[in-house]
């Protein structure tokens, strides 16, 4: 109790870290959403890998195309933020046109792309001397080192992304669920796309900056599909699903704080028990009741 | 003198691969309940889908004479298209239709919500408005799927087999919508189907579609027995 006491105090040494984690817990379901009902879940494991080979690469570039660059300061962040966005956007484009095409299996291109990134991000670390572990902590997401101009920017950023879903969610609905009559309908289902894949992309390179590719692609996944067992409409689900993930990140954040355990496998753990929870709740109610589960 | 509503003049369809179908000349007039019908794979669902524009024409010109951007058609696909994962009550999936008159950023309102639920009443749904449409059975979400496609209201509805795969009195309770719509709103409707028994009764003229071409014609002469006969008999005969 005391340690939850402490965590809400405002002067709590670690509240940036804290209101970060709460923040990438609360957006990155929104998102992950979108990867749920469109069976996209294996691209939440690719693309924030993507985006770590991305802040890789963009050191690497620095270093070859101007030099040597500094640790810890906000040119590094600025490089990291540029490198894995560009990444994420060029591997979320690409597999997306690939899809159209749809020559090779969806696991294949995203099996593919997980491991040409994993050998990346190892790669490029590899060639620049630089890549200390510094550096190896940026592409984990070292999210107790947020600070409160990071915040800042974490929180416009993935503000101006909620904003963005909620104000066209129901051209995100529509291409998502029935592309067709979008077509018939003549929205432009292309530029839909690019713009939930925009918000995609730049919430997963903002989540693995902050807080790793684990903790992106647990968020992403995990309190969506949690929400999916507890509501029955699109934007309860929504919301369920953000709600679940801000409540499950600041959960962990504690548990991690209380037990001294390492932060993102803790928020990750515990979004996972909570899903344990609900699926085996849900499946003694439908076994009660004798009502049929949700696909 | 029947008003044409869509105008097809020498045109081909078909896909990267080539033309599925080829110098198609038919006119579908306002009011009129048409029937795709033709053996399996003979180009109906292409035909369907390059009259709500799905398809690249790849020769001669469709012309549709309405606004198709104001008044775009009224789709109602195969159910099976549809994800089951979505979280939608029937409603919801009704009030997709209403989003072909909506622009960006304006919400959908009380106008959206009253004419949905007046839809899916027209469909003989409103008992399951707030049902996940994926609990529904197949044949109440075919009439959920024709309730959002009243719902953009459309001059011209195109349905994909929309009785296939539902029980038989599912498959009628559909077909009495249709020529309900039809009959006392004077909608122009287009279905592909396979079931002749279920649509001669209900429809004026049928598009019969095969080798490579399709021809319209009044349906007692389309689905004259020797001409069955003569379609299905070989295909049995192969």
């Amino acid at each position: 109790m005391a340690a939850l006491v402490e965590i809400l105090r405002p002067g709590f040494i670690l509240r940036d870290a804290l209101v970060g984690s709460v923040l990438v817990g609360t957006v990155c379901p929104l998102v992950g959403v979108y990867f749920v009902l469109r069976r996209m879940i294996f691209l939440g494991v690719a693309l924030p890998q993507l985006s770590a080979a991305g802040i890789a690469f963009a050191f690497v570039a620095y270093r070859l195309i101007v030099g040597p660059h500094e640790h810890g300061n906000v040119s590094e962040r600025s490089l990291a933020i540029v490198g894995a966005f560009a990444f994420t956007l060029g591997g979320i484009l690409v597999l997306a046109a690939m899809e159209r095409r749809g020559r090779e299996t969806v696991e294949a291109r995203i099996g593919v792309t997980y491991a040409v990134a994993a050998a990346l991000t190892i790669l490029f670390l590899a060639v620049d001397p630089h890549g200390d572990a510094q550096m190896v902590n940026l592409l984990k997401g070292d999210i107790l080192a947020t600070t409160s101009a990071s915040l800042g920017v974490l929180a416009s950023v993935l503000g101006a992304v909620v904003v963005v879903l909620f104000a066209f969610r129901k051209e995100f609905l529509l291409v998502s669920f029935d592309r067709d009559l979008a077509v018939v309908f003549r929205k432009r289902v292309g530029v839909w796309d690019l713009l939930l894949y925009l918000a995609i992309g730049i919430t997963i390179s903002l989540g693995v900056m902050t807080a790793g590719p684990l903790v992106t692609f647990g968020f992403l996944v995990v309190p969506p599909l949690t929400a999916r067992l507890l509501t029955r409409r699109m934007l309860s689900f929504s919301l369920a699903a953000a709600g679940i993930g801000g409540l499950t990140a600041f959960v962990g954040f504690y548990c991690a704080y209380r037990f001294d355990l390492p932060l993102g496998p803790a928020e990750v753990a515990v979004a996972s028990v909570v899903l344990a929870l609900v699926t085996a709740a849900t499946m003694v109610g439908r076994w009660r009741t004798g009502a049929r589960l949700a696909p | 003198m029947p008003k044409a509503l869509v105008r097809l003049d020498d045109v081909s369809l078909g896909y990267e691969a080539g033309a599925v179908l080829q110098h198609l000349r038919f006119t579908v007039e306002e009011g009129e309940f048409l029937a795709l019908l033709g053996p399996n794979g003979a180009g109906k669902t292409t035909l369907l889908r390059g009259l709500l524009g799905l398809l690249p024409v790849l020769e001669g010109h469709i012309e549709y004479c309405f606004d198709r951007a104001a008044t775009p058609p009224g789709y109602v696909p195969q159910r099976e298209t549809l994800d089951p994962i979505f979280p939608l009550s029937a409603l919801e999936v009704v009030l997709m239709g209403t989003y072909a008159r909506l622009p960006p950023l304006r919400p959908v309102g009380r106008r959206e919500r009253a004419l949905a639920a007046h839809c899916l009443a027209q469909a003989g749904l409103e008992a399951v408005a707030g049902q996940p449409f994926w609990a529904l059975s197949g044949g109440q979400k075919q009439r959920v799927l024709i309730a959002r496609a009243l719902a953009s209201e459309p001059r011209l509805l195109l349905l994909d087999e929309p009785t296939a795969g539902v029980d038989p009195g599912a498959a009628a309770a559909i077909m009495d919508v249709l020529s309900r719509l039809n009959r006392e709103q004077g909608l122009t409707i287009v279905l592909v189907t396979h079931q002749l028994r279920l649509v001669r009764p209900v429809v004026g003229a049928v598009i019969w579609v095969d080798g490579g071409t399709a021809i319209k014609g009044p349906t007692a002469e389309m689905l004259a027995p020797e001409r069955i006969m003569d379609v299905f008999g070989a295909l049995a005969t192969g």
